[in-house]
């Protein structure tokens, strides 16, 4: 069967069911309050700061960063508990059999239940749209930064949900998926700045014995952030208020390769990232797999050899 | 309609279903019977490709469900026997949700939907939501819903477990009305006498075999035990009491068991025995013994139990020499087959491990 991505039955099914619970709007309620708190909070301390100099517009920059890092760190929080549910929920209702009795394939299960995610994300999204309009208006937010949110917004989405997903189709239980998915978002976070750091201090400590300096290993070790997937949204925040980049912090270099690379960090990093999840969904969908497509390859390869030996 | 060849399962060491061969024909409603592990979950899911075998085939209406799972989930309507509900949707929503799993479109599905709430009763909860039903509805909403792609074959598994008497005769005839409308179906149940009235045939699992299949009435024959017939004489309290004087039908003698005078048959023996031509308990059961097919007599106050190796002609016979031999028969029945004992009787004999 082809697979639905336009009226995914899942998605059509999720979105019926979502809205007729409270739970997406005491959720939008939350996140609108704790962006309407952080913006109060900054024209609060820019005000206090103002006192003698003056109020300065310029310092109100920091709202859109702010906010949009805030909106992250939510849906980084948030996403792994509506996803987390989304397999090992079907499993707990035991559903997810009786889902599995219909000719929707695995991957178009697993799909309909991420598209679900991101249409969820896309209501936060909608709902934050009045309080980041103050940093639109007071904090020199031009059209092209919100698009860029949303956008990274989108991808952070995808790239939690998939793990999410992958966690819940792996563990029974809604809770123990939640917990892990939220444990392998840090571990990438922490993971890749621990391999980095570990790799400068070694590249250091060899250069300080031998000394030789190595320049070209530190952007070397670098490229291990491309796999951390909040490094898209780190350059995209830098460019955004500062018009710098991770490109300008590390300072050219001479190999082009290199060179190609962080300058179009956010886009390479981004279909990484988006690669892993996809890899995310196939383990996931592999999962809920009975095992048919193992089994009709054995048999194919069984018949073969029967008839081989036939021959 | 179902054939299965050689359907081996094995989780690890454990070895769950165990070189099964099965054939269910269409239109038959087959109960598959066996003690919690037997394997009958197993082999149902593996039908409807929920599982992958380790070894062996199954074929659904001449498709290789093994090969072409797609194909057989078209052809398979599956009732698990836990009831998962979708909080927030309605009857008649939880039905069009399955149907456009199936890639059905919306207008089909409503058409279908109407007809089958009919049949499982809930026509007129089409706008209650279906975490508002009783268990026994929503199961039979399971069933309808498993029906809405009008399957060829129905795998219901213990549908009737934790529902009341009633919801479990409402199951029942829902079951019975498929079953008439020709669906094949395969129903696995611990409540066994609701299996052998509304099942065609049955199967007994046990360690992941199949000990015994086929029709339910010569599966019930098949026990150890055979036929038991009950006899009833006039008196068996004191079995001489019974027996004619000469061992034949007295002349005057009505069929109610009282004379022509109108005194009691058993008061006008008494009156005509003597103590020397009294055959005891003893003579009935030597006789009874010595008769063909008779594998046990067992003498109980009021009646008498014969376990009975012959089918229904042989017993015809055997009723007829016990009165040839002047025996006063009130009561002659063969005892109605209960599939709980064969089930004990055939999961007590068959022990082994499945490791």
């Amino acid at each position: 069967m082809k697979d639905r991505f336009i009226i995914n039955p899942i998605l059509k099914k999720e979105m019926m069911v979502g809205s007729r619970s409270m739970k997406m709007s005491w959720a939008i309620m939350a996140i609108s309050a704790i962006l309407t708190a952080i913006v109060v909070f900054v024209l609060l301390i820019t005000n206090l700061t103002s006192s003698y100099n003056g109020y300065s517009y310029d310092s109100l920059i920091v709202l859109f960063p702010v906010l949009g890092c805030t909106e992250c760190g939510l849906l980084s929080l948030m996403i792994p508990v509506i996803t987390s549910a989304s397999i090992s929920g079907e499993r707990e209702k035991q559903t997810l059999d009786i889902m599995l009795t219909t000719p929707m394939s695995p991957m178009a299960i697993v799909k309909g239940k991420l598209m679900s995610a991101m249409m969820i994300v896309m209501m936060y999204m909608i709902a934050s749209i009045p309080v980041m309009s103050i940093a639109f208006v007071l904090g020199g937010l031009s059209w092209w930064n919100l698009i860029g949110l949303f956008i990274m917004l989108i991808y952070l989405g995808i790239y939690v949900g998939s793990v999410g997903i992958f966690c819940s189709s792996v563990v029974k239980k809604s809770i123990a998926a939640t917990i892990l998915t939220i444990v392998i978002g840090i571990g990438i976070i922490v993971g890749t700045v621990l391999i980095y750091s570990i790799g400068v201090s070694a590249v250091t400590a060899y250069s300080l014995a031998s000394g030789n300096i190595l320049t070209t290993d530190h952007y070397v070790l670098a490229l291990i952030f491309l796999l951390n997937p909040y490094s898209p949204i780190f350059d995209f925040m830098l460019r955004a208020m500062s018009d710098s980049s991770i490109y300008e912090m590390l300072g050219l270099n001479n190999s082009i390769i290199l060179d190609i690379i962080y300058r179009f960090w956010i886009p390479i990093s981004m279909a990484i990232n988006l690669f892993i999840s996809y890899g995310f969904l196939k383990l996931a969908a592999g999962k809920l797999n009975s095992g048919a497509v193992k089994n009709k390859k054995r048999n194919k390869n069984k018949s073969k050899i029967i008839q081989d030996n036939n021959n | 309609m179902l054939d299965i060849q050689n359907l081996t399962k094995r989780y690890g060491n454990f070895l769950a279903v165990n070189n099964l061969n099965l054939h269910i024909d269409k239109g038959e409603i087959f109960g598959f019977v066996g003690p919690n592990g037997a394997g009958k979950t197993t082999t149902m899911k593996i039908v409807c490709g929920l599982l992958r075998a380790s070894g062996g085939s199954v074929t659904v209406d001449g498709i290789d469900a093994i090969n072409n799972p797609d194909d057989i989930k078209r052809k398979v309507g599956y009732v698990p026997d836990f009831f998962g509900v979708y909080d927030n949707l309605k009857v008649m929503e939880y039905m069009e949700f399955f149907g456009s799993m199936y890639g059905m479109k919306k207008d089909d599905v409503d058409n279908i939907s109407d007809g089958l709430l009919e049949l499982v009763n809930l026509s007129d909860k089409k706008d209650v939501f279906v975490d508002t039903l009783s268990r026994g509805m929503k199961q039979r909403l399971c069933v309808a819903r498993a029906l809405i792609h009008n399957p060829e074959l129905l795998v219901l598994d213990e549908p009737n477990s934790g529902l009341d008497p009633r919801a479990r005769f409402e199951m029942k005839e829902v079951l019975k009305n498929l079953g008439a409308m020709g669906k094949t179906i395969i129903i696995s149940s611990h409540i066994l006498p609701e299996l052998s009235e509304m099942c065609t045939s049955i199967g007994i699992m046990e360690h992941g075999h199949l000990v015994t299949s086929g029709h339910v009435d010569d599966v019930m024959n098949s026990g150890n035990g055979g036929m038991k017939l009950h006899i009833r004489l006039v008196d068996t309290k004191d079995s001489k009491d019974c027996k004619y004087e000469d061992g034949k039908p007295e002349e005057g003698r009505l069929e109610d068991g009282r004379s022509e005078d109108g005194r009691p048959e058993k008061d006008r023996l008494e009156e005509s025995r003597s103590e020397d031509d009294r055959p005891g308990k003893e003579e009935l059961q030597r006789i009874l013994t010595e008769q063909p097919n008779v594998r046990k007599v067992q003498m109980t106050e009021d009646e008498i139990l014969v376990s009975f190796n012959g089918d229904e002609a042989e017993s015809a016979v055997l009723l007829k020499n016990l009165i040839l031999q002047g025996y006063a028969v009130s009561g002659f029945y063969k005892e109605k087959e209960d599939l709980e004992t064969l089930f004990l009787e055939i999961t007590g004999n068959h022990g082994g491990s499945n490791e």
